[in-house]
């Protein structure tokens, strides 16, 4: 029996949490659930506790990538098997749960990328969001030589060797594209399977375009220098 | 005076200062969050050594006598805002780290207090 854990890093998803739980339990019941509250100044941590969720409370703001690894760490020290990612905001279907995990239980992939693009998806997008997944898709491919849709999708399944390695090693803000580098780097499969995604069904994107040229700017910087990094 | 001219030495300097702060990323001693300042300042030391011709333009536009005097006008401009943004920090490292350890003691009041409801039969040394 694969013990699963879904992790929901949040930040201000009261409107949109309770749903995404709901979602969870109904299209992947034997899975627990973790909500990683990252120092939330609404109600989403008095929803977490109604839903009766696993949680655990950052006491300030630390980010999405310190927000995961505080995930993975729990994951690992208790014994979970798989690991997933889902976004508190509801953009992700948790109806192509049982999709991203198959590939893991099969043993096929340590990661699985749950893309917006592939055939399947049917995601409409902005100009400047297109232009920026194809940015971090030509760096995915010259790193790894791999093609990968959506490298910013933050729906993810993976199993105990991917989060063991990303506990130890995750980067604190964008690590969404990073990772999939230093992943192939240490000898990780991963692969894509095409996922539903609706538009965010409440709060606001974590990406404006300031911190769009900023998120291109550091991922690029980051790549290119741990490039020349020895692995841990 | 405003012939396009190159400082080697400066040119040297500041290939020396960008490989610097790429090897402080290398080596994780340096967030990519506040390395990306100092390379754009790198870069910026090597376009004013490889054209010195750029900083006599600016101090003659801007009433500099000596063009040196432009240079340490900025270059001191630029450390007073790189100070203040460090202070900023700090500040707020300062703020995080108080909030963290208040966490820790009041954790460890509840453990303590768990402890002693939950007394086990043996207790070990």
């Amino acid at each position: 029996m694969m013990r699963t854990l879904v992790i929901i890093p949040a930040l201000n998803e009261e409107e949109t949490l309770r749903g995404v739980i709901h979602g969870i339990r109904k299209f992947l019941p034997p899975a627990d659930i973790l909500v990683v509250n990252d120092g939330s100044t609404d109600s989403t941590a008095a929803i977490a506790k109604e839903e009766k969720v696993l949680i655990l409370d950052h006491p300030y703001n630390m980010g999405i990538g310190a927000t995961m690894q505080t995930g993975f760490l729990y994951a690992l020290s208790a014994g979970y098997d798989i690991v997933i990612q889902i976004d508190g905001d509801g953009q992700h279907n948790p109806e192509s749960l049982p999709l991203l995990v198959e590939p893991i239980a099969e043993g096929g992939s340590n990661l699985v990328i749950g893309s917006r693009y592939l055939s399947g998806g049917g995601f409409k997008s902005t100009f400047l969001r297109k232009i920026g997944i194809r940015f971090f898709m030509s760096i995915v491919w010259v790193f790894t030589g791999k093609r990968v849709t959506d490298p910013t999708s933050g729906f993810r399944a993976m199993d105990r060797k991917a989060f063991e390695f990303f506990s130890g090693e995750y980067p604190s803000d964008y690590p969404e594209v990073e990772v999939l580098i230093s992943a192939h780097k240490k000898g990780l499969l991963f692969q894509e399977i095409p996922t539903m995604m609706r538009h965010r069904q409440g709060g606001t994107s974590s990406i404006g375009i300031l911190s769009a040229f900023y998120y291109m700017l550091k991922v690029t910087l980051s790549i290119s220098v741990g490039f020349f990094r020895r692995m841990r | 005076m405003t012939t396009p001219g190159l400082n080697p030495l400066a040119v040297i300097g500041s290939i020396l200062l960008l490989l610097i702060i790429l090897e402080l990323i290398r080596r994780r001693y340096l967030r990519e969050r506040y390395a990306l300042i100092w390379i754009l300042s790198g870069f910026l030391f090597l376009l004013l050594s490889m054209r010195t011709d750029f900083l006599d333009r600016i101090s003659g536009f801007l009433g500099f006598t000596v063009p040196a005097n432009a240079l340490f006008f900025f270059g001191i401009l630029f450390l007073i805002l790189i100070v203040m943004g460090l202070s900023v920090i700090t500040s707020r490292l300062a703020e995080k780290n108080k909030v963290l350890t208040q966490e820790v003691v009041l954790l460890k009041n509840r453990v303590a207090d768990l402890e002693k409801s939950h007394q086990p039969e043996n207790p070990t040394p």
